[in-house]
This record gives C-alpha cells, structure tokens and sequence, in this order.
C-alpha cells in the first residue's frame, strides 16, 4: 500500500543492536561529506603520491631490469631501498592531505548540531556522549584512512609481495609502525577537528581554526626555541611531535638534540586528553547555567 | 498498577542550587494511553524534571523510573522507549525531513529500512508528507514543530515527552497538533507528558495534572475524576426572598454559600440529586433563573495551585478541592 494512504502504525519489530545505531551517524556523515566536490577532488589528488611511491616500490623491486643501475649492486641501491625513511617521507606527504580533509569535513560534523540545537535530539535516544563522540570521530576515520591508513597498507602489502619473503620477517614492524603512528595521527587531527568544531559552530572559522592549530603552534614552538635558545619548544609543534614518534615507530634517527619520541608522546597524550575535554565541556544535552 | 513515571523523593541541584527539592509522585499507568500534563510557573522546575527523565541531569537524592526502569542507571534501556519533543527548534537545517527522520529513527535503534519506512509514514501522519524532501530549514514554525512532533513518534515510544508543543502554532495548526496527541494516547496507547504553558491545551488533552512550584509539586489530580467531581457544584441565581435557603439546603444534606443577592453557590452529597433544587426552591416560593455546574477551570487550579488566588471556600476546601 502507498505510503500516503497508510495510517501511522507503532513501530513493534526488532530494535538494533548498540553497534548498528553507532554506525548510522557515520554512515549518513559519509554520504554527506561524499557529495562535496571539493573533498572528492582532494582525495583524488592525495592518491597521487602513493602512486608515486607505488612506481617506486615497482622500481626498486626490479632494479636488476634497469642496465645503468647495476642491479640492487651499485651507487643507487642504498637510494632504492625500502625502509623506515621511505615510509616516514610517506606518512609525512599523506598527513598533509589528512590536515586539509579534517578542515574541509571535520567542521561539518559537530557544528551544525551545535548552531541548530540538536544534541538533545541525539541524547535522548540511546545515545551517550562518548558514543557521540565515537561516532564522529569514527566519521574523521574513515574519511582519513582513504589517504593515510589505505595507501600506506598497500604501498606496505606491494612492497611486502613484490619483496622476498626474508624481508616482510625481517621488516614486518614497518607496517605496525605505519598502522600505529596513523592511527595515533587520525586520532589526534580527528580530535583537533571536533573540538574546533564544537568551540566555533561557524563551520568556515573552525576550519581555518583546524589549520591555525597546525600551523600557529608550529611557529610559536619556533619562536620559544629561538628566543629561549632551547630545543623542548618543539614539544608545542604536534606535527614534530608526531613525526617524532613515527620516527621512533619505523626505527629512523630523529632530530639530534631535539625532544625524544617519549617525551612527543607524552605531550601528544596531553593534547589528546585536553581536546577531549572541550568537546565533553561543549556536547552536553543541555546548557546549564550557573 | 504500573506507573509510567513514578518519582520518589527526587532532588536535583544544578550548581549551588537545588531545583527539584525532594519531589515525589506516580504518573499514568503503562500500556494505558494517557496524557499527564506538566504545569509549574516560570522557574519551577518542569524542564528539569523532564531533563531528569531524559537522563540528562543526575539526581542528587531519590530516583525517578519510567516504565519501572531507573532514569539515570539504565537510562540506555529507557531511553529506547521513550520519545522527546523539545521546546527549542533542534531540528538540523539542511537535511531533508525524511533524511532526519531517517537517522533519528535509525539511532533509536529502528533497522534502515523500516526507519525510511516510518519517517514517510509518520511525515505523511503529521500532515508534511508533501514536504518531505524539502529542508527541514525551509519550514515555517508550525512544520517544524510538526517535524519535532513526528522525529519524537517515528520508533513508536511508549512516552512520549512533549515540552511545549503548541508553541508558537496557529488556532489551525494547534487544533491539529492537539488532535495529533489525542490520537497518540487514544490510538496508539502512548502516554503523553505534556508540558506547556496554555492550560487550555492541558485541559483539553490531558488526564492527569502535576503541578510544580518552587520545584515542588503543589497540586497533583485526576483531571477526569475532577471534572466528575465539579459535577456536584452547583451554582444557583434565585429571584425571591433567600433568606431561609441555606437552612433549607442543610435539610436535604446540601451546604451553600451566598456570594450575592440572590447567587448560590451549592455542594451538593453524591446521594441527592439535582431535581431536589427544584423541589426545594418551589417550596421557599424561589424563582429559578439560572441554574449551572459550576466547574473549576484548570486556570482556577492552577492559580490556587500556585499561590495567585485564595481559597473560594472553606467547604471546598474540605471537599477536597483545592
């Protein structure tokens, strides 16, 4: 029977599970970041570098086949080799990417139900804040796993097939270092882009807001190492901070006489545990007023 | 019976203050539909309690259950009954009614494809069916509280908590939002809280009143058990000499007042009949000119309730009428 000439009738069927009702927020987020031509233009230019590390991974798996190189023998097989660095110069091109879809998609997320009211909406279905919180975060996730997470694991699984079996045994950290230090970079730029997001329901400002956090805490580090003339103002820059660590993660010297990958990631932890608290201080049900 | 909202000795602070000082009552009666209204002064604690209910606010002494479940420890399990109207637009501008209600129906745990079912069939219900694919932003006032109305309906709760929902809505548009909860309660065996400011859309609807003042509650009734009982008031206007009247109404039981010249205003006992005034006033040689229940409007109520006007009466008092 049409829609129309039907009467309104409870619901008494089956209710979901608590994972399937998680799920439905990202899934409708997805759709909706999907449908911006910006973004889809944005991941298809991120897909470039990976490529370009594809061809070279090709390459250096079949050195032998190019006559001026010798074989993996000569002057070029130290720059051929696949290793911690390739994959740390990697991590570090795809992250830029990461930073410019977190400010394109993250402000969408939270700001539009803060400025239309809506939390109320969400939170008096089963729904905690923590969940709400997953939720979007789980949004960012996949969002940014497109440019971080999925390339890295196929340049990772091209190089581990096209590679002998010795090297994935002897290398097989490189991938768990990949997986761990994106997973701990989305979960940071995530995190930046949901609490901008709910400081500042303009969407254009918490956007640019995602990119100040970036960039003006990067050159302030700058400022405090030159004026103090020490080296531990680095630890404000999240960007050397997780580079650090993703050194620390793929067994590559990081910068002499700066802060080490503990230390980097121990302010990270800090950053992580202050964003969550303002998004826990703004996602509330209600405003109460003191 | 099973209360639908049973509140015992619920205190709330916010802050330093405390809104709901030590509340305590038992509301509706699950699986029947019934509408409780919720009435209070500015300031009095009605959107805390329903913030309470939602689970929003942790009490500080006392519990309050819906559907015998606790609103704070299980409020997971409570809140996949229950369905929420707030007074604030909250509706998010650019998603179209039936992607709205898509993902409100989806959260409240309704799988996808029954939950694109329900959002037509409750757009259709709530009369937006034409406007469905519109942006929820596009509405005037009365289509988004129709919309408010239909994201609280749409995994058919057993309550359903409306927080104003005439505000700002047209003789039309209202009528048709008061038929809507008439046939939630009647049809469809949900219970209603409602909570509003227009006492004549409480009257109209509700079953049961709760009034709260100073975040206590002051006046909790059977509005239908009231109106049955109103039925023996009686006010009566006479033209002739009175003055034995009074006396006469002790003889069959009754006790009345003279507020004027002339105007009676009568209790009569369950047992005697209204035909006995008649009888009365022939034998006094009284002339009737008027004779009519006098019922107390809920505004009377209320106002009593809450302090604004005095007690009309020591009988009434003591017939149980506020």
């Amino acid at each position: 029977m049409a829609v129309f000439r039907r009467g309104y009738e409870r619901y008494d069927g089956p209710l979901t599970g608590p994972v399937t009702r998680f799920m439905a927020i990202p899934r409708f987020a997805w759709g909706k970041i999907l449908s911006q031509r910006f973004v889809v233009v944005l991941l298809v230019l991120s897909l470039f570098w990976p490529l370009l590390c594809a061809g070279f991974v090709y390459v250096s798996n079949h050195a032998d086949l190019l006559p001026n190189l010798g074989g993996m023998q000569g002057p070029m097989a130290k720059l051929l080799e696949i290793n911690g660095k390739f994959f740390a110069v990697f991590m570090n091109v795809q992250s830029t990417f990461a930073i410019l879809l977190a400010a394109i998609a993250g402000p969408g997320l939270v700001a539009p139900d803060l400025a239309n009211n809506a939390l109320p909406l969400y939170f008096a279905r089963p729904m905690s804040r923590w969940t709400y919180i997953g939720a979007r975060m789980m949004v960012l996730f996949g969002i940014l796993s497109l440019v971080t997470l999925v390339p890295g694991l196929f340049v990772f699984g091209m190089q581990a097939s096209l590679a002998s079996t010795a090297w994935l045994q002897a290398n097989w950290w490189l991938g768990q270092g990949l997986v761990l230090g994106f997973v701990l970079y989305i979960a940071m730029v995530s995190l930046v882009a949901l609490a901008c997001s709910a400081y500042v329901k303009w969407r254009v400002v918490a956007g640019a807001l995602v990119l100040a956090f970036f960039f003006v805490l990067a050159g302030a580090a700058q400022m405090i190492n030159q004026i103090l003339r020490v080296e531990w103002g680095s630890l404000l820059n999240p960007g050397f901070a997780i580079y650090t660590v993703w050194c620390a993660l793929l067994g590559v010297e990081a910068v002499e006489d700066a802060p080490g990958a503990w230390e980097c990631f121990a302010v990270l932890m800090l950053m992580l545990g202050g964003l969550l608290a303002v998004l826990l201080r703004k996602l509330r049900p209600v405003e109460v007023v003191s | 019976m099973n209360p639908v909202i049973a509140v015992e000795n619920l205190r709330v602070r916010l802050g330093k203050r405390e809104i709901l000082k030590g509340i305590s009552c038992r509301l509706g009666e699950s699986g029947v539909g019934k509408a409780i209204g919720l009435l209070g002064p500015n300031g009095a604690g009605k959107s805390t309690l329903i913030q309470t209910l939602l689970g929003f606010h942790q009490p500080s002494a006392g519990s309050a259950q819906i559907l015998g479940l606790d609103c704070h420890r299980q409020s997971m399990q409570v809140k996949t009954r229950i369905g929420y109207m707030p007074e604030n637009d909250s509706l998010i501008a650019d998603m179209t009614a039936v992607a709205f209600l898509r993902l409100m129906g989806e959260i409240s745990g309704l799988p996808a494809a029954a939950a694109l079912e329900k959002a037509h069939e409750t757009l259709f219900h709530v009369g937006l069916g034409e406007a469905r694919y519109r942006a929820v932003g596009t509405y005037s006032l009365g289509m988004k509280q129709m919309a408010k109305l239909a994201q609280a309906i749409i995994h058919g709760p057993e309550l359903v908590i409306l927080d104003e929902p005439t505000n700002g809505l047209d003789p039309a548009a209202r009528q048709r939002m008061l038929v809507l909860i008439k046939e939630m309660k009647e049809q469809h065996g949900m219970n209603v809280l409602l909570c509003s400011h227009l006492l004549r859309d409480v009257e109209e609807v509700c079953d049961e009143v709760v009034i709260l003042k100073d975040g206590m509650i002051v006046h909790q009734s059977d509005l239908a058990a009231e109106r049955q009982a109103n039925k023996r008031f009686v006010q009566l206007q006479v033209t002739g000499d009175d003055r034995n009247l009074g006396a006469a109404l002790r003889e069959i039981g009754a006790e009345g007042v003279s507020e004027t010249a002339g105007t009676w205003r009568i209790v009569l006992p369950i047992e005697v009949e209204v035909n006995a005034l008649w009888r009365l006033t022939a034998r006094e040689n009284l002339q009737i000119s008027k004779l009519a229940y006098r019922r107390d409007t809920l505004e009377e109520i209320f106002l009593k309730a809450v302090g604004h006007m005095q007690p009309k009466a020591e009988a009434e008092v003591a017939h149980g009428r506020i």
